[in-house]
């Protein structure tokens, strides 16, 4: 008799009753693997890892709860329906009856995900949990080609950029971006929403390359899923602004392809409400495109009248309400009384997403521009050319990469290291937490002291004379280069006494040691010398390596695991230290 | 032609003797024009009836018409000829004449194409119109400019590889021209101005100009507009049938039935679309839309019910550097996609992932080569760039394939909660007493007894602790004098000593030494006159003991002469020697003497016996009980089982220690406890009253373990092995039967050199009174630790 021999009839118990492997859960929903994927891939259902594999260790296993609910779903039915009408279409088809197929293809049952999102995310903030993913797949779609090889409509592209410039309209607008950076990859964002941090990833504005070895199918239904939670996120943020959604757009600067700044402006005029708009109005048009905007406002009005004008009051309280913790506040007043062109170069699709969220007022090279390059009040002019054509004094003319550093360090950084033609100063990553890492650059440093420096300025700093307070910034600056410089003196000096001392107490037992030993041992033949007095560090070693014996196996093995990820991370460091060091020599 | 055309023409011909019945069939020659106009409107409607109708050419219809006109007005003809030359001079004779020869040309190809042309041509000029409608009628112009190839029809293709292309009128050949190379044709063609107009016609191997009228008849038909500008396809009917004095009908049959039913079938059809409609199945207004997004997460409130289904775990996010989450999810034992295709995964990025990331992340050339070096799984997978500005950042080739990795993880990955363990690893350690207080133990290298030439492979001290004996594999023993380290005797033996053993009683201070098959017993003449006397008595072979039958197939006893004692030889190579507690039992060992590997001898009555069990597996060593009389303790290679000798019984008790081979073995002086040596580094504490597993297993030494030792009266227990260190613990054994031995690391041991053999320490003894301990190494020299 097997030993685990279960007589016929006894129901199972255990993992065997709690899991089923895949071709189990398959057989029991009579579904293909397609339509299972699909349906997982909607429900967000994913195999589980039992404790004891009942079946074996090459199958997946799903939990039992997890296929039942799935069987009760009332997609699955839609998705069955589907395939038989589609059967249907298939044999008007093969009867040669297009008219009939054409007229079933009109009426195809479709289904919708919202109530799969309420399940999933039953609480607003569950979505904003699990936003990353979907906000990095549509992203990248917004900006693939779109192709009928991979069934990739062009419809499906536009949605994806639609959804995608809204959500960066609201982030922007409500000033919750808190990092950028910049990579290889593409650029990371971080927002901060409800005190969820949200983390996404855009790819640089370039022409995409589709691979072969990816299925379209699958990232395609993730994608479906991903859009439509996208869109009631929207919806709940702008109507959180008291914004229609979805935002109508001003056409024009849509077909100039600057429908973020078109989204932002919606945002603009329909959240402040009737009572501020004319203000914001005549601030922020120029005469140039006076008339398409109050066109634009007219089609606006119309379109909120109903919406907003019982809430208009309590919204102008919310607004106020709502103001916001200090690092909102701080990043809404970075970059608050500059101005900003952008040249024809430069990423701008970013950096309109970007400065706004800081507080900066954008203009760019093109048309339908609020304000044009020769606008007096400009103070920086964004530029990635080697060199500028014409430049105006009264303005700076810096990288772009200056804005992204300005964000992360939360200060206006000097800008002489940015300046047009310039090799920039590398960009850090603000994800690092360069203390935890063994390992700062050098420019963090400079950073960090600039910040520091910035800080400070705010106070009067007390027993400073007048002629001295002309550049606060740089002296601050050279006091806490004192200070530190100090305060690593200090500590260099304390680390040599220390040496000196145990030196000196080596010294101190290597003596008697051999005096005891020659007292003890007249006969004994000489050569014991370095032998009897083991080096210090082999007996710091052997010391620290004492309790290990005592430990169990399992802490033993966590315990070097552990010690040789430490390893790691100081080698590593200890690499890049010495790839300075030579740098350094090298110059 | 083709029947039907001839019947149209025919049909012309009396249309056209008709209308010229109705003019005057004699006019002067100022009448001419406006009859020409008549003739040619009531002409052009003929064609465009003919065109609807059968498709019949003006060509031909010119042709029967001038036929039939060559009788009546022939004026009409002299005047058409002047005509054409006048026209000819005016408007430049290359072009008309080419013009023409197009003409011809389409003529031949296709008959319809050529009467659009016929009628453009006049009216494309309003004033020269009735001279050139009466030049068609009288059709000369097409007899003149005959096509210049007389071929016909035929593909060119047969003409290919000839020099000619076909033949002319007289039946000569017409030679190709000379083809320019490309580039002087494309020279030609940008230098010439009027390059667009030209068009190479192929039939007659000619370059064709064509004239402005002609680009803009071409453009005409291009815009599929009639031909000629002035022609008005929505001119008002003229009937000219007359049909007031018609009084028959065209057909006489009698109106068909189905004129007057409703029809079946479309009463079917409409049967089918009303029952759609009432079906529903079409629908004439849109359905109105719902909207596609709405408020789903209206208040939270409401919200909060407990979910029937299981626990969402969501999904892992990217790793944030110095993060402390205590609880996290990861993708669970099976590799996640994202490593399976080998990606840079999805962690936050770093410095080095930055585009312009600081000088000293970037590898150089050499590291980059080094890592083709290494394995794939190994190597980095992101190597990081610099691009001095964001303009010149390429597009991410893997971002679509990072995508879909993180995909299939989302779906096909299992997921586990897992506690991160976020903890300094200093903080696994146990915490033990502070060594300080487990003084005194041996911690310095004291003294060094140098002397031997081989290898010292075994140590013994005396009970007394003054002397020490030592063995070694050049064959000599030797005893010293523990506190000066003075060798106060040396054996020199054939054989390398394998053990030596003091005997524990004080007051006989004999040694057995083990080398080769023998066992000798020496008088170390150590005692006072008195022992020396009772010493030279029990080692004093009267005569030949009388063995049992089985014990003399084994052993056989010898008087020593060379040194005075007793020598018992063994019938293979004797290991291990250990003495009984009261000092008048010997047992020794015989690793090759499988079932009777095992003897004890009796020295006061020069005895020897088997053991009387069974033995199982290879011994390696024994021990007697320190309490126990006849409490026996045999360790075989993997087992170590304890016997009461004097039951004859099987073992009462089998420790099972999980080792490979066994090496050594000591028991506590309290009996309890029992440690043992094995050769694969571990050491193992046996609570022998708790388990027949061991209480503790201590891997402390990366090589065998050659010995292992308690020490008599201090809680120390010291291991030796052949990486030339020797660890010393301290080792309580508690009186309380409930609380456990106490086992603490103390010290590690080091100064035998590690490269002189690779056998290391062999040997390991506690000096019986003092906290010290004496190392026999394998570089010969024998080293005493003190506190």
């Amino acid at each position: 008799m097997p030993k685990h021999y279960r007589p016929a009839g006894k129901k199972k118990e255990g993992n065997a009753a709690r899991y089923m492997t895949r071709s189990q859960a398959l057989k029991s929903l009579q579904v293909n693997l397609n339509l299972f994927r699909r349906l997982c891939i909607v429900k967000g259902i994913f195999p589980r890892e039992p404790k004891k594999k009942v079946k074996g260790n090459h199958h997946t296993y799903y939990h039992v709860k997890d296929i039942s609910f799935l069987q009760h779903e009332p997609l699955l039915e839609k998705f069955r329906e589907i395939k038989t009408y589609l059967k249907k279409v298939q044999k008007a088809k093969a009867k040669k009856n297009e008219e009939l197929a054409r007229l079933l293809l009109t009426r195809q049952p479709t289904y919708k995900l919202d109530r799969l999102i309420r399940e999933r995310y039953p609480t607003f903030i569950d979505a904003l949990r699990d936003l990353d993913d979907c906000l990095t797949m549509v992203h990248l779609f917004a900006v693939l080609p779109a192709s009928d090889r991979e069934n990739l409509e062009v419809k499906r592209v536009h949605n994806c950029r639609r959804l995608s410039h809204e959500w960066q309209a609201y982030i922007s607008r409500t000033h919750a971006l808190r990092k950028v950076f910049v990579s290889v990859k593409g650029i990371y964002y971080q927002a901060e929403l409800e005190g969820q941090k949200i983390t996404w990833l855009t790819p640089h504005a370039i022409q995409q390359v589709f691979t072969n070895d990816v299925d379209f199918g699958v990232l395609l239904t993730f994608l479906e899923f991903y859009e439509t939670l996208l869109a009631f996120i929207n919806f709940k943020l702008y109507h959180s602004l008291n914004v229609k959604y979805p935002p109508i757009l001003d056409s024009r600067l849509e077909a100039l392809a600057a429908d973020l700044y078109a989204l932002s402006r919606y945002i603009d005029a329909s959240s402040r409400g009737m009572t501020v708009e004319p203000k914001v109005d005549a601030s922020s048009s120029s005469q140039s495109n006076d008339r398409a905007e109050s066109e634009l406002r007219l089609a606006q009005l119309q379109h909120q009248l109903p919406s907003s004008e019982p809430g208009a009051l309590m919204h102008l309280v919310a607004d106020k309400e709502v103001e916001e913790d200090e690092e909102t506040r701080t990043c809404k007043s970075l970059f608050k009384d500059l101005k900003f062109f952008l040249s024809r170069e430069v990423p701008r699709e970013s950096l309109l997403f970007v400065l706004p969220a800081f507080g900066g007022i954008v203009s760019w090279e093109g048309e339908g521009a609020p304000f044009n390059e020769d606008d007096d009040s400009i103070t920086h002019h964004i530029i990635d050319k080697p060199s500028a054509g014409h430049m105006y004094l009264s303005r700076e003319y810096v990288q772009p990469q200056w804005i992204y550093d300005c964000v992360n360090a939360r200060i206006i950084l000097p800008t002489e290291k940015y300046l047009v033609g310039r090799v920039p100063p590398p960009h850090l990553s603000p994800f690092v937490d360069n203390e935890a890492e063994g390992y700062v650059p050098d420019y963090a440093e400079t950073i960090k002291r600039l910040q520091a420096a910035a800080r400070n300025d705010v106070l009067p700093l007390p027993g400073v004379g007048k002629e001295d307070l002309e550049d606060p910034q740089n002296l601050l600056y050279a006091g806490v280069m004192s200070r530190t410089e100090e305060a690593e003196a200090a500590k260099t000096k304390k680390k040599m006494a220390e040496l000196e001392k145990q030196y000196h107490e080596e010294l101190k037992k290597e003596v008697t040691g051999i005096e005891v030993d020659e007292e003890a041992t007249p006969m004994v033949e000489e050569g014991e010398g370095e032998e009897s007095v083991p080096d210090a560090s082999q007996i710091e070693q052997d010391t620290a390596d004492m309790p290990t014996l005592m430990m169990s196996r399992k802490k033993k093995k966590l315990y070097e695991a552990m010690k040789m990820g430490q390893k790691k991370k100081s080698e590593s460091v200890e690499r890049i230290k010495q790839r300075k060091k030579n740098l350094k020599a090298d110059q | 032609m083709t029947k039907k055309k001839s019947q149209a023409a025919n049909e012309d011909q009396t249309i056209e003797t008709n209308k010229k019945s109705v003019s005057p069939a004699l006019k002067p020659q100022k009448e001419k024009p406006v009859v020409a106009k008549q003739v040619k409107s009531s002409k052009e409607e003929e064609d465009l009836l003919l065109d609807s109708d059968s498709g019949a050419d003006s060509d031909y219809d010119g042709d029967s018409l001038s036929g039939s006109l060559n009788s009546d007005d022939f004026d009409s003809d002299i005047f058409d000829s002047e005509d054409d030359a006048s026209q000819r001079e005016t408007e430049g004779g290359d072009g008309e004449a080419s013009e023409d020869e197009l003409h011809g040309h389409e003529g031949s190809d296709d008959d319809e194409v050529d009467s659009e042309n016929g009628e453009e041509e006049d009216g494309s000029d309003d004033e020269g119109s009735e001279e050139r409608e009466v030049a068609e009628e009288s059709d000369s112009s097409e007899d003149e400019v005959a096509p210049r190839n007389t071929v016909g029809d035929v593909p060119l293709e047969w003409y290919k590889d000839e020099k000619h292309i076909g033949y002319d009128i007289t039946g000569k050949k017409i030679t190709k021209k000379e083809k320019q190379d490309k580039l002087d044709s494309f020279l030609a063609t940008m230098d010439d101005s009027k390059n667009w107009r030209k068009i190479y016609d192929e039939y007659n191997d000619e370059e064709v100009e064509l004239t402005k009228e002609e680009s803009k008849l071409i453009r005409r038909m291009l815009k599929g507009e009639a031909p000629h500008a002035d022609f008005d396809p929505y001119a008002p009917y003229v009937d000219w049938f007359k049909w007031d004095d018609a009084i028959h009908p065209l057909s006489s049959a009698p109106e068909p039935k189905r004129r007057f039913i409703p029809s079946k079938w479309e009463a079917k059809k409409v049967v089918k679309y009303v029952r759609a409609i009432r079906k529903g199945l079409i629908k004439f207004d849109k359905p109105e839309e719902e909207p596609n997004v709405y408020l789903l997460w209206g208040d939270d409130s409401t919200s909060d019910q407990k979910s029937k289904h299981l626990t969402y775990i969501p999904p892992p996010k990217l790793k944030l550097p110095g993060s402390v989450t205590y609880l996290f999810i990861c993708f669970s034992s099976r590799i996640p996609f994202s490593e399976v295709f080998n990606l840079y995964n999805l962690a936050f990025p770093g410095h080095e992932e930055s585009y312009n990331p600081s000088l000293e992340y970037i590898p150089t050339e050499e590291e980059i080569a080094a890592y083709e070096l290494m394995f794939e799984e190994d190597r980095p997978k992101f190597i990081p760039k610099r691009f001095t500005s964001l303009r010149s950042i390429p597009a991410y080739e893997n971002a679509l394939k990072e995508l879909f990795a993180r995909c299939l993880d989302l779906y096909l990955c299992p997921r586990v909660r897992k506690k991160r363990i976020n903890i300094d690893p200093e903080s696994l350690k146990p915490k033990l007493p502070s060594r300080k207080d487990l003084r005194p133990y041996p911690n310095s290298c004291y003294l060094e007894y140098k002397g031997h030439t081989g290898a010292v492979t075994s140590l013994s001290p005396d009970c007394s602790g003054q002397w020490i004996a030592s063995g070694s594999a050049d064959g000599s023993v030797r005893i010293w004098e523990v506190e000066t380290g003075r060798c106060l005797k040396v054996w020199q033996f054939k054989e390398p000593v394998k053990c030596v053993a003091w005997n524990p009683l004080p007051d006989f201070p004999i040694l057995a030494v083990a080398m080769g098959q023998d066992l000798v017993i020496l008088n170390t003449e150590l005692g006072t006159d008195e022992e020396q006397q009772k010493i030279e008595e029990l080692l004093r072979l009267g005569s030949l003991p009388e063995l049992d039958e089985s014990a003399a197939a084994i052993v056989s006893w010898h008087q020593d002469e060379t040194f005075g004692g007793i020598k018992i030889r063994h019938f293979k190579n004797v290991s291990f020697v250990d003495w009984h507690p009261r000092g008048d039992y010997l047992s020794a060992v015989m690793s090759a003497g499988e079932t009777r590997g095992v003897v004890i001898h009796q020295l006061s009555v020069h005895k020897t016996q088997r053991l009387p069990i069974k033995m199982r597996g290879l011994p390696v060593c024994t021990l007697f009980h320190p309490h126990h009389r006849g409490m026996f303790i045999i360790a075989t290679k993997k087992n170590v089982r304890v016997f009461n000798l004097q039951k004859k019984e099987l073992p009462i008790k089998k420790l099972e220690t999980g080792l490979r081979e066994i090496s050594s073995m000591a028991i506590h002086p309290g009996g309890d406890n029992l440690i043992v040596g094995s050769k694969e580094g571990k050491m193992c504490w046996f609570d022998m009253d708790l388990s027949s597993k061991p209480y503790k297993t201590l891997k402390n030494h990366p090589k065998d373990i050659t010995n292992v030792a308690f020490h008599r009266s201090y809680p120390l227990f010291a291991s030796c092995s052949e990486d030339s260190t020797a660890y010393v613990f301290h080792g309580k054994v508690y009186s309380d039967l409930n609380e456990n031995p106490l086992i603490v690391p103390l010290e590690i041991l080091r100064g035998h050199s590690t490269s002189s053999s690779n056998r290391g320490v062999l040997d390991c003894k506690f000096h019986p009174r003092q906290p010290w301990l004496f190392t026999a190494g394998a570089d010969s020299v024998i080293k005493l630790y003190c506190h």
